[in-house]
């Protein structure tokens, strides 16, 4: 028996030791990042990050730069970015939720039908759409606005897909009990069952938070204007060799960010739960 | 907000705008306007783009003159830039796939293992990189992989007695970054699938396993495996999706044009063709052909894990 | 965008009822989202606007600098024409979202603006099918004579001119004195390419810099040689000889300066515009570099150390008798056919583009080798600049010198193509990868672009 534990112990350390690699390899380039915003930006561009830059003294120039008069472009790119992404979690977790609830509680016809249609547009990429939708924004006069971002993402068929799956799991005798006490169909959802999905919302916050704040090409392909550029967009532009905005380039990148942590922090507790019924089933 | 309510409500009263209304508050209804964000989404955003997709493949679209070229579009796919974008293509969902779907598998049965410690803090770690974009992430993965002997990625080839990289160079370093990336940023999400698909495996059966006499790999087959499937399934799938929309990864290595097409993409292709060289007609049936290969290669997969055997 | 979402929000809010009670679940009017219409900001730059009842025209570009010389041409315009004064709006946009855009604009028939720069080597892009922009030619044939008149061929269609160009973009050899003293090599002594080889090997010996370098990712160090041979990606017809003997080649000498003679080396970051070349270059890592005159610029934005050092020549000559340089790169100013005024847009541009004044602020402000020849040795061209403090004074002589000795470059629809086949597939499989040979990897590229021209 003492054996045992000492071989469980031996386990232990070997697991420990194994998952601080990992977890070193997956937090160095983060650091990377930060130790780079601290650094001379065109010396980076030119010889790369060095073991030594991690050792040399950092400095805040580049944070100056960036809250300086030089850094109101990125502080636009910031502001559209938050708006968009602010927005679409908003109105996308909003319809999405009510699509995925009606699909998962309700018998009506043509139900599997749509259920099969969320899944075939899960399967098809937005790139095969995606010249098409462009023309459409063209020719609704959309080209460079907000809403031209966020239209396709509005509906989202993952977000549908998952909170269908949760809400599959709730007991629809609360619905019964709702109709008794005289509510609408559409008071049932918001006032009884939508917080019952609240794990999902959550989830569902994160997922459609990463995918828009992180989104890349189609606002790449929509926004034209440097003051309507998202972050990605603006930041990709800075990463061309014909300019010599590289300060901007890694505390904007450090910056940026910033929100989707905070997003995650606030969220996280519902995260794991959220996800379990949607992946689980699928 | 109530106030508001209240006031806008009395208007609708009284006429046959009340029946109208009744319905569509009525069980039956209430359903169809549950979804209907999703129909009109489906119609507008999806099946017009779709169907004007494919229009659009039949058609040369030039500055005042749109024509229609029957099948030459497609018979102008299959060129070797194409073959090597597929190839490119191909390789990184292979990789990305087993890699991203039996790496967090182990991870996430460590992790959830008994005699595991600090576990919160490891997969909180593991997590952070889901939560930068691909830009950036990019930016600094080019700055460790850096061409000169003085970043830091060779700086350790060096010190372990290898010669330097040019790694966005080579085919395959250049494929090597892509799939680090990429994996680095997914390694925390899909721990987080397996861990709470392991949330539902009760220790009883370990134990029932354990008086059985069974061995390790004999656990993992018929207790751990069987709770798990799901979401192996579900990741390969998401993968194989998400490996063949691939743009970025490659985007921010080489922006649209790499060194003898390494980094080639078939997104990338349709970006080059579509909106660089500005032949849309090309563009959408390089998409068609794409969606085709992703249809089929999605089909064998899901017939493969039996995922059509079960659920709607 | 606000109403849409406040009638959705309202609309589940009528809908969501229990009883009497309202709710608020799920209906977060984020009302925060304001008209596409953002701040504006310094990408954006209105010219003029002091003058009232000026006509507002657009101006895109993809340099900041453009806007610039554009601006002291509206200043001048409007003082000199009153009655037709000029309110420029001038956008700057990133290159590949700014051609983007304005292809797509053009095509759609809305949205471009009324005057716009576009790239040499995205300039075939634009004369697929019917051009969308407006002929020039009313304006370039009388000064045709002054001109460089292989600028304006580049961006002409069935002996329609469409753009004005900003530069003849002479290429010339910059020569860092100072290794060259070093290697005990005196650079007047260079006549012809086997010279700089020669000259090379002593650097290589001498010192620890090499003579050059030579791109791998761009065509810099391919297209002017071809050029200066008076080659070419196509021929006058718009056939194309990509594959042909001479650049075959000159792409061997390309190769042997790396892995025959070595002198030269790939050039760091891929090209001659990457940060880790500006880094290399700076602290002397080659001798020389084959680049055209508008690259000075360049010189002193980012490689402030070599700042007297310097030295201009023309390139080596191939034969007796053959060119000097070669015309390369190069940004062609449209007016589109959207424009409104279309007389107002074509004057203006004629103005600031093809008048000595205009050419005279394109050397002051950008330090550009500009298209109309007789200006060159204008007095007003010789007055100090940066440019001549940081190199020399006699650049102008060394540009009248070569000035017969351009060959016209030939742009057709199937530049961009080209282009793009040599700088992924040709100059990365011969001169990185060596797993082609000069000639294997141009006919293969001939090729593909040959295939593609028959669709």
């Amino acid at each position: 028996m003492k054996e045992k534990t000492s071989q469980g112990k031996l386990f232990t350390t070997l697991l420990v030791v194994l998952f601080s690699i990992v977890a070193f390899l997956a937090l160095f380039p983060v650091i990377s990042l930060v130790v780079a915003s601290l650094s001379p930006a065109s010396d980076l561009m030119r010889f790369g990050l060095s073991a030594e830059l991690f050792l040399s003294s950092l400095e805040f120039e580049n944070f100056e730069a960036i809250f300086s008069a030089s850094g109101a472009q990125y502080w636009q790119w910031y502001v559209n970015s938050l708006i968009i992404s602010g927005v679409l979690i908003v109105l996308s977790l909003f319809f999405s939720s009510m699509v995925g609830y009606a699909l998962a509680l309700y018998d009506f016809k043509g139900k599997r039908f749509i259920f099969l249609l969320v899944l075939l547009i899960l399967m098809i990429p937005f790139e095969i759409l995606m010249l098409p939708l462009f023309q459409m924004m063209i020719a609704f006069q959309l080209v460079d606005s907000y809403l031209a971002v966020m239209l396709p993402l509005i509906v989202a068929p993952i977000a549908v897909f998952f909170f269908r799956q949760y809400a599959v799991g709730l007991p629809k005798e609360l619905m019964e009990s709702g109709r008794v006490d005289g509510c609408t169909e559409y008071g049932i959802f918001f006032k009884i069952m939508a917080p019952l999905m609240l794990p999902s919302f959550a989830a569902m916050a994160i997922l459609q938070g990463l995918t828009s704040w992180n989104n890349f090409l189609w606002p790449l392909l929509v926004l034209r204007s440097n003051d309507m550029f998202t972050l990605p967009v603006g930041l990709a532009t800075l990463l061309t060799p014909y300019g010599n905005n590289y300060q901007l380039l890694f505390t904007g990148s450090v910056l940026s960010i910033v929100p989707i942590i905070i997003l995650f922090l606030f969220f996280q507790r519902f995260f794991i739960a959220g996800l379990t019924s949607g992946g689980v089933k699928g | 907000m109530q106030n508001f309510l209240s006031t806008e409500k009395k208007p609708i009263g009284p006429g046959p705008q009340k029946n109208r209304l009744k319905f569509l508050y009525s069980k039956k209804a209430a359903p169809y306007i549950f979804v209907s964000p999703f129909i009109i989404s489906f119609l507008f955003l999806f099946l017009y783009p779709f169907a004007s997709a494919v229009n659009m493949s039949f058609q040369r679209v030039l500055p005042g003159q749109v024509e229609y070229v029957g099948l030459s579009n497609f018979e102008r796919v299959f060129n070797p830039t194409f073959y090597q974008a597929l190839q490119n293509t191909s390789v990184y969902v292979i990789l990305t796939v087993v890699i991203l779907t039996v790496l967090p598998m182990i991870f996430a049965i460590f992790l959830n293992h008994k005699l595991m410690k600090y576990s919160t803090f490891f997969r909180a770690a593991i997590f952070i990189p889901a939560l930068t974009s691909v830009i950036v992430a990019g930016t600094i993965f080019r700055m460790i992989f850096g061409d000169s002997d003085g970043a830091i990625a060779n700086q350790i080839l060096n010190l372990i007695g290898l010669s330097p990289l040019e790694w966005r160079y080579g085919a395959g370093t250049g494929m090597f970054l892509m799939v680090t990336l990429a994996s680095w940023r997914w390694m925390g999400v899909n721990i987080l699938y397996f861990l709470a698909a392991l949330q539902n495996v009760s220790n009883d059966l370990y134990e029932a396993a354990d008086i059985d006499g069974a061995n390790v790999w004999q656990k993992f087959r018929n207790v751990t495996f069987p709770a798990i499937k799901p979401v192996v399934i579900f990741l390969t799938t998401i993968s194989i999706i998400n490996g063949f929309r691939m743009f970025e990864e490659s985007f921010v290595f080489w922006e649209t044009s790499s060194p003898g097409n390494i980094g080639l993409t078939v997104v990338g292709y349709i970006y080059q063709e579509g909106i660089q060289r500005n032949d849309m007609g090309f563009g959408a049936a390089i998409g068609i052909v794409l969606l085709i290969v992703i249809l089929i290669i999605s089909a064998i997969q899901l017939y493969l894990t039996g995922a059509f055997k079960k659920d709607d | 965008m606000k109403k849409f979402l406040f009638l959705m929000a309202s609309g589940a809010l009528l809908l969501s009822g229990c009883g009497d009670n309202g709710n608020d679940g799920g209906s977060d009017n984020s009302g925060n989202e304001e008209a596409s219409d953002g701040p504006n900001l310094e990408a954006t730059q209105v010219i003029g606007d002091d003058v009232e009842g000026a006509t507002e025209l657009t101006f895109w570009n993809f340099n900041e600098l453009h806007t610039g010389f554009f601006e002291d041409a509206v200043t001048r315009w409007n003082e000199e024409f009153p009655d037709r004064a000029i309110q420029l709006t001038a956008e700057t946009y990133p290159i590949d979202q700014m051609h983007n855009n304005l292809l797509l604009s053009l095509q759609s028939g809305s949205g471009a603006p009324d005057i716009a720069d576009i790239e040499v080597s995205m300039f075939a892009n634009f004369l697929q099918g019917e051009p969308q922009m407006l002929p020039l030619n009313d304006k370039i044939e009388p000064e045709l004579d002054n001109l460089v008149e292989s600028r304006y061929q580049m961006y002409a269609k069935d002996g329609q001119f469409y753009g004005m160009d900003y530069h003849v973009g002479a290429t010339v050899m910059y020569y860092n004195e100072e290794i060259m003293n070093e290697a005990g090599v005196d650079i007047d002594s260079i006549k012809t390419w086997d010279d700089y080889v020669e000259a090379g090997k002593k650097v290589v010996e001498n010192t620890d810099a090499m003579m050059t370098t030579v791109e791998s990712d761009e065509t810099w160090s391919f297209q002017p040689l071809i050029s200066q041979r008076e080659s070419d990606y196509f021929d006058e017809n718009g056939d194309v000889i990509l594959d042909n003997d001479i650049n075959v080649d000159t792409l061997q000498f390309l190769h042997d300066l790396v892995y025959e003679h070595e002198i030269a080396e790939l050039t760091p970051g891929g090209f001659h515009h990457a940060e880790e070349y500006y880094g290399y270059m700076n602290e002397g890592g080659a001798a020389s570099v084959m680049m055209p005159m508008w690259y000075m610029g360049r010189f002193l934005d980012y490689m402030e150390d070599l700042d007297g050092k310097m030295q201009i020549r023309p390139l080596p000559l191939w034969e007796e008798g053959g060119n000097r340089s070669a015309g390369m790169g190069g940004t062609g100013t449209v007016v589109t056919n959207q424009t409104e005024e279309p007389e107002l847009a074509k004057d203006f541009l004629a103005y600031s583009k093809l008048t000595e004044e205009g050419n005279i602020q394109l050397w002051k402000i950008l330090g550009f080798d500009p298209p109309r020849h007789d200006v060159w040795d204008n007095e007003e061209m010789r007055a100090d600049n940066r440019f001549y403090d940081y190199f020399h004074d006699d650049i102008f002589d060394i540009l009248l010198d070569v000035r017969d000795e351009i060959a016209e470059v030939n742009i057709t629809e199937q530049t961009s193509n080209a282009t793009q086949e040599i700088q992924s597939n040709v100059m990365h499989s011969v001169l990185r990868d060596q797993s082609k040979t000069p000639e294997e990897a141009l006919t293969d590229a001939a090729d593909a672009v040959r295939s593609r021209m028959s669709e």
